[in-house]
């Protein structure tokens, strides 16, 4: 018997069976949706915030924070997230001219800009934000963060006056239009230093100078759509501190090689006490960590996959039983045992087929419905960082369906309907014809 | 002469539980090419049996049984299903697949010998016409009298060619006028050269072999020509 002919007979058999074929089917589409829809949302979410982590760390910087053992640049010391991101773990401080020794390191550095931040106020008459006050060399920073750090309306001058403050885009404007500072506007700037006895609110007057384009995403040491920035020597008087949270480094290459040389020469220079954290590092942890999210959904996706394969297997034995002196007359007509089988496992390819192509439809139809329902309600929101403001822009995902996820998902349903049929399959095969003959 | 099918010293015995049942006791039978042979015997007398081997159904116990020549006792699955496929069933209880229509159950015999789609469908045509069932091609088992079963039945049984015919009862669920026009049928096949090998109870469908053997309690007990 040809194939062709062999699988015409198992599709002629689900037809004769329609509620109970499309039952098995709706197992496999059940499945298969779950499996496609974790996947192109989880594979849709690594991707936007991996985009907006590249944007917020740019491949050619490097960001130095005090606190050896973070995870990039020093792998060998047991990686993790040890002290937390600029959290010193044995009072070791980064001052604002260690700059200019990691300048001398290498001559692929091109640069080295301090930043001093604190949490504090921005007020107007009408307004009163909580927000991250980040004193920064406007030039370098400039230098640094090309495309992020530019002004959508005002001017970021490179000799900023005193009083001159940079906004991020949501202390501008909210999302549904409201402004809530703007460009011109005269504000105060205040902290409470909590050091000084008794603790203390420090004030100063400014006037917004400028207003940055949407940064979005994640802002990780670079510029941030809720913060406001402040030139350097004034952060530095207003906080009477020297002491900066993050050095960024920007190179003159972007390869692996200089990448790890410089972070290794940096950690070298300051005893360890210092973590240097590239975006490549970042990013390839967020590929781990998604991997390991991937694998327990799909995990958990898979279990009705299985509970589907079982269906199969359940209706295929209850089909063979109900054929069997089918089978004894085919036997009788001269098919042989493996085309017996290949009748039955037809039919679970054919099943297995149609389950996982409305299933992969259906799963990446719910993956974009989920998208739209988080992207719109804000689920996702507010990662940020030190945003503090209400309006907060929503995480976009778009899921993604890649061909390795299509042939996956594809693969994977009609590789179990068929693991499931094996054994009824098998069953048919070995039924010998004069007993199945006699079947009644 | 050429043989088709030769039976010595056949042996068949089945466990009924933990006792064994001697079925067929040593059976000796020659059919040549042409021959048109009623095994005549009450029930339990192991004729079905005999059936059953002489379609490559089943394997001896012992003896040997010889068909076109091949002892079935050293085939493998795979050839004794090549060689059904030489061979015509027609049952008692016409054994057709319901949800087939009479065509698609005259082509399926052919499918499964590997004949291709255009070859089969006009062939399944031309054996249905010459059974007289040009008119019911398209109808279901569910949907024709018995007699006419039968004759998809035996329509699907010549159509791949076979060495010989094997009926089991051919007439055993069909009433007396239509079982003499399957007769009729079954006679004309065997006069274009056909070889038929039947098996009944019925003494009076017997009559109509050239040639009769009889079997009781698993023995041949005469052949006889009519």
């Amino acid at each position: 018997m040809k194939i062709r002919d062999a699988f015409s007979y198992s599709f002629g058999a689900i037809r004769l069976r329609k509620l109970r074929a499309g039952l098995t089917i709706l197992g496999v589409v059940i499945g298969i949706a779950a499996i496609a829809a974790l996947l192109s949302i989880t594979q849709g979410l690594q991707n936007t915030i991996t985009t907006q982590l590249q944007e917020g760390l740019a491949a050619d910087t490097l960001v130095v924070i005090p606190g050896g053992g973070f995870f990039s640049g020093n792998q060998d010391r047991g990686g993790g997230f040890g002290p937390g991101m600029g959290g010193p773990n044995s009072g070791f401080q980064l001052q604002v001219n260690d700059t200019e020794i990691i300048e001398d390191l290498s001559p692929d550095i091109l640069m080295a800009s301090a930043t001093i931040q604190r949490q504090g106020y921005i007020n107007s008459s009408e307004q009163n934000h909580i927000t991250a006050i980040v004193g920064v060399e406007y030039s370098e920073y400039q230098q640094i963060y090309g495309t992020t750090f530019v002004a959508e309306s005002g001017q970021i001058s490179p000799t900023p006056a005193n009083d001159s403050v940079v906004i991020g885009k949501r202390l501008n404007q909210l999302q549904n239009g409201t402004v809530v500072f703007a460009l011109g506007e005269d504000v105060q700037i205040s902290w409470t230093n909590a050091t000084a006895r008794p603790p203390m609110n420090e004030t100063y007057a400014g006037k917004v100078t400028a207003v940055l384009q949407e940064v979005g995403g994640f802002a990780f040491g670079g510029p941030s759509d809720d913060s406001i920035y402040i030139p350097q020597s004034q952060a530095e008087a207003f906080f009477d501190t020297a002491e900066c949270q993050t050095i960024i480094v920007k190179l003159a290459k972007s390869d692996q090689a200089t990448i790890d040389q410089v972070s290794q020469l940096i950690i070298d220079e300051f005893a360890g006490e210092v973590s240097v954290i590239s975006a490549t590092a970042v990013v390839s942890l967020l590929g781990s960590v998604f991997s390991i999210i991937q694998i327990f959904l799909v995990g958990i996706a898979a279990i009705s996959l299985l509970v589907a394969g079982i269906g199969i297997m359940n209706i295929m034995i209850v089909s063979l039983i109900e054929r069997t002196r089918e089978i004894g007359i085919l036997k009788a007509l001269g098919m042989r045992n493996q085309t017996v089988m290949l009748i039955f496992l037809g039919e679970s390819i054919i099943i297995g087929t149609i389950g996982a192509t409305i299933g992969i439809a259906l799963g990446y139809g719910l993956a974009n419905v989920v998208a739209v329902l988080l992207g719109g309600g804000g689920a996702f929101s507010g990662m940020g960082g030190a945003s503090a403001v209400s309006d907060t822009s929503s995480l976009k995902i778009t899921p993604i369906l890649t061909p390795t996820v299509f042939a996956g998902a594809f693969a994977f349903g009609i590789g179990i309907s068929v693991i499931f049929a094996l054994y009824p399959a098998w069953r048919a095969s070995k039924l010998k014809p004069v007993e199945a003959l006699r079947y009644e | 002469m050429e043989t088709i099918v030769e039976a010595i010293d056949l042996k068949k015995t089945y466990m009924l539980g933990k006792v064994p049942v001697e079925a067929i006791r040593g059976v000796n039978l020659r059919v040549e090419k042409g021959d048109f042979l009623a095994i005549l015997g009450p029930s339990g007398s192991g004729k079905s049996t005999m059936l059953n081997l002489i379609g490559a159904l089943d394997k001896p116990t012992s003896g040997v049984m010889k068909i076109d020549g091949v002892d079935i006792s050293q085939l493998n699955e795979n050839q004794l299903a090549d060689l059904r496929r030489r061979i015509g069933f027609v049952f008692q209880f016409f054994n057709l697949i319901p949800r087939f229509t009479a065509k698609d159950n005259v082509e399926l015999a052919m499918s499964i010998a590997g004949t291709t789609r255009g070859e089969r469908g006009k062939k399944a045509e031309e054996l249905l016409e010459n059974v007289g069932l040009k008119d019911r091609i398209k109808h279901k088992p569910a949907e024709l009298s018995g007699g006419q079963q039968q004759r998809v039945a035996i329509a699907r049984a010549i159509a791949n060619n076979p060495r010989f015919l094997l009926l089991d009862e051919p007439t055993g669920n069909i009433d007396s006028k239509t079982a003499q026009e399957v007769i009729g049928i079954i006679k004309d096949l065997n006069e274009k050269g056909v070889t038929i090998i039947m098996v009944t109870h019925d003494q009076n469908l017997a009559k109509k072999a050239k040639r009769v053997v009889r079997m009781f309690d698993g023995l041949v007990i005469s052949d006889e020509v009519n």
